[in-house]
């Protein structure tokens, strides 16, 4: 049986470290760069293929919580406790920081850009700015109102954008700013949001150990219950299933369970619990263009999954625990951060190189 | 796979009370007395006095109902959000202070360290302290969140005693021990008091030793006229655990909005292992604890702090699951 390329084994290759708890880590759309942040308020970029690293923001004590890159690779956005957003411009030779946005007294938990052009979403307590990087301006200032904003995410095609927090989501439609927002109302509270890439569905994970499903045109909603605790983070597959609907996975306690959209309209959603690990899931994300799942745990392993149904490999490098994980866009390189700073990065082994493998 | 190292345990003290009574200058003798330990303060108000800590949060606070079913409650949204932000750290802190508003209810706090499997795995909350303005509350008896405070509490300061004559304090005393019969109550001047005796509490801790005043459960000083008031029961015999458990299932479902706290030590039929429980509204804990010692009397004892409690139906109900 020829092996499909999600089954080629993962190679630890590149490996390096934080001093604390890596919060965050992104790998740039364009492949280019690696960037990581920590607890301890580092902020790493590192330039591929040398995996060349440069200290953008040294220890602070203040915990940077979030980071991402424009869809263009072109910026690199960072919040965390101390109020700042931070923004730099990857365009000419080196990293160059253009914007310090700064805010007093809150944290900056959640940023996300727009997938299509040079904004930038980020949460500042109960609001989120929407921060347009090539005209230096504040977008708009939505009020979530019901409490601080717990998750945020735009839609693939920049139509949307999804506030998540107590009570569920409220979703503001980004040509109409000042148009009332929908609201899909949840009885506790939403603390992940996603959107599937084929801009068909809308994930919530909540606080309940529930998870809820939309499809954008109908206002009735899938529920799915028996999760072991709170859903904490979501992932969307990037191919679709047969069915032409993408898998969607979930992570609660120590438990990923897979969703895929079901023929049976009864079935709704059928699903599988992937429950090998013995720590909690930190982190989850399809690899691009396969259906191969990643999950990275606090029992020290990134599992994993083939169709986000068998395990097939799992990866170690951070004993006490991994935090967030990152694929690379063209999914052979998988790259993780662990909670004792540790930054790793697996790449998929070429096929028909060097002496074979011998069978065991 | 690998087990991680456990990570200790935080412990968490909660200080309630109103606005001008003490508060500030407690959290202050606690960050003096734990002088070189890294201590983190969430504070829902800016206190009259400025504290230095670089690790003050000020964050509002967020209430969120969760219905979920059968059991309802209410936690606090924003420390659950601090506190997972705060744990990730290594060298993280050695003890979390959290500071409400005079205004606050203290249920959604305690609920959230039963609640939250995130703060339930990595803090431990240590005791709730009160601290009371003994000149000043007369003119608070009538807010539920002045009451609701001290029928939470594990430790009362009845502060600014300097203000008040020997006779008033031991009056606003007996009118506390009514409402709430397990707290430890202090009579202190600005504040001051053994941190001992605030710290290293373990208020919350199931195996430790039910503390009801003696005095309460002698006596029938318990006359009051407050509607918040506390029920002490302690008799032997042995209890039924299914009937004790329809019980207080029933209880909980038909009082849990009235019941703010409920612990018990029980001798349950066929056990050779003391059942230790607490409650919070509607949660509710229990687990088996350590063996009855051979020379140890067995014995139940069980206190309720609520809202119109009932003693004799109380009393009845349990009787009801001896066997």
């Amino acid at each position: 049986m020829v092996k499909t390329s999600s089954q080629q084994e993962f190679k630890q290759g590149w490996r390096d470290g934080l001093s604390d708890y890596v919060t965050a880590i992104a790998w740039s759309t364009d492949g280019h760069f690696l960037a990581a942040c920590s607890a301890a308020g580092e902020v790493v970029l590192i330039s591929l293929p040398n995996f060349q690293s440069t200290l953008l923001q040294t220890e602070t004590g203040y915990s940077v919580d979030c980071l991402a890159f424009s869809h263009d690779g072109k910026f690199l956005a960072i919040g965390g406790q101390d109020g700042q957003v931070k923004l730099w411009s990857l365009q000419s030779g080196g990293p160059e920081l253009i914007t310090t946005l700064e805010n007093k007294s809150v944290w900056v938990d959640r940023l996300c850009w727009n997938p299509t052009t040079h904004e930038l979403a980020f949460s500042l307590g109960k609001y989120v700015q929407v921060w347009d990087a090539d005209t230096q301006e504040v977008v708009t200032t939505l009020n979530f109102e019901a409490s601080t904003v717990l998750d945020l995410d735009w839609r693939r095609d920049g139509k949307y954008l999804a506030l998540a927090g107590y009570q569920g989501a409220r979703v503001w439609n980004t040509k109409d700013w000042d148009a009332e927002e929908e609201t899909l109302d949840i009885p506790s509270a939403t603390v992940a949001i996603a959107w599937s890439p084929d801009n068909q569905f809308i994930a919530k994970g909540n606080l309940d150990s529930t998870l809820s499903v939309m499809e954008w045109s109908n206002p009735a909603p899938w529920l799915m219950r028996g999760f072991p605790g709170k859903v904490r983070q979501l992932a969307w597959s990037e191919v679709p299933t047969s069915l032409g609907v993408p898998l969607l996975a979930s992570c609660s306690g120590a438990a990923v369970v897979v969703w895929e959209r079901d023929r049976d309209e009864r079935v709704g959603w059928a699903s599988r619990i992937l429950g090998n690990h013995q720590g909690v899931v930190r982190a989850i994300a399809f690899q691009p263009n396969s259906l191969l799942l990643a999950s990275a745990a606090e029992d020290g392993w990134v599992a994993l999954w083939h169709r986000g149904t068998r395990l097939i490999q799992a990866l170690t490098g951070a004993s006490n625990g991994f935090s967030c994980l990152t694929w690379h866009p063209q999914g052979h390189q998988l790259a993780a951060g662990g909670v004792d700073g540790e930054l790793l990065v697996w790449y998929q082994a070429p096929r028909g190189q060097g002496f074979g493998k011998r069978k065991f | 796979m690998v087990t991680a190292d456990i990570p200790s345990s935080v412990p968490v003290t909660v200080l309630t009370g109103y606005l001008g009574a003490g508060k500030t200058t407690l959290l202050n003798r606690i960050l003096t007395h734990e002088h070189g330990k890294k201590v983190a303060v969430i504070i829902n108000e800016f206190g009259e006095v400025g504290i230095d800590n670089q690790l003050v949060i000020d964050a509002d606070e967020e209430i969120f109902e969760m219905n979920n079913g059968c059991i309802c409650c209410t936690v606090r949204g924003d420390l659950i959000r601090i506190i997972g932000n705060l744990m990730k750290r290594r060298n993280k802190f050695d003890h979390l202070v959290i500071e409400t508003t005079g205004l606050a209810d203290p249920a959604p706090v305690i609920q959230t360290f039963f609640m939250d499997e995130d703060v339930r795995s990595q803090t431990s909350l240590d005791a709730v302290v009160t601290v009371v303005d003994a000149k000043h509350i007369h003119q608070h008896w009538d807010a539920d969140e002045a009451i609701e405070q001290l029928a939470f509490a594990d430790v009362i300061l009845l502060n600014k005693t300097d203000l008040v004559t020997p006779a008033e304090l031991d009056e606003l005393e007996q009118r506390i021990r009514s409402m709430n019969a397990m707290a430890k109550i202090y009579r202190t001047k600005d504040a001051q008091v053994e941190m001992d005796s605030i710290l290293g509490v373990g208020a919350f801790d199931l195996s430790r030793a039910l503390d009801i005043d003696p005095n309460f459960l002698g006596e029938d000083a318990h006359e009051h006229d407050e509607t918040v008031g506390s029920v002490a029961i302690a008799e032997s015999g042995t209890l039924n655990f299914e009937r004790l458990n329809t019980w207080i299932g029933e209880l909980l479902r038909n009082q849990g909005p009235d019941i703010f706290r409920m612990k018990g030590i029980l001798n349950i039929e066929g056990e050779d292992n003391r059942f230790v429980f607490q409650g919070v509204h509607m949660l509710f804990d229990g687990r088996a604890d350590r063996p009855w010692k051979p020379n140890e009397t067995r014995k139940n004892e069980l206190v309720f702090i609520g809202r119109n409690l009932d003693e004799r139906e109380l009393k009845e109900g349990f009787r009801g699951c001896l066997v």
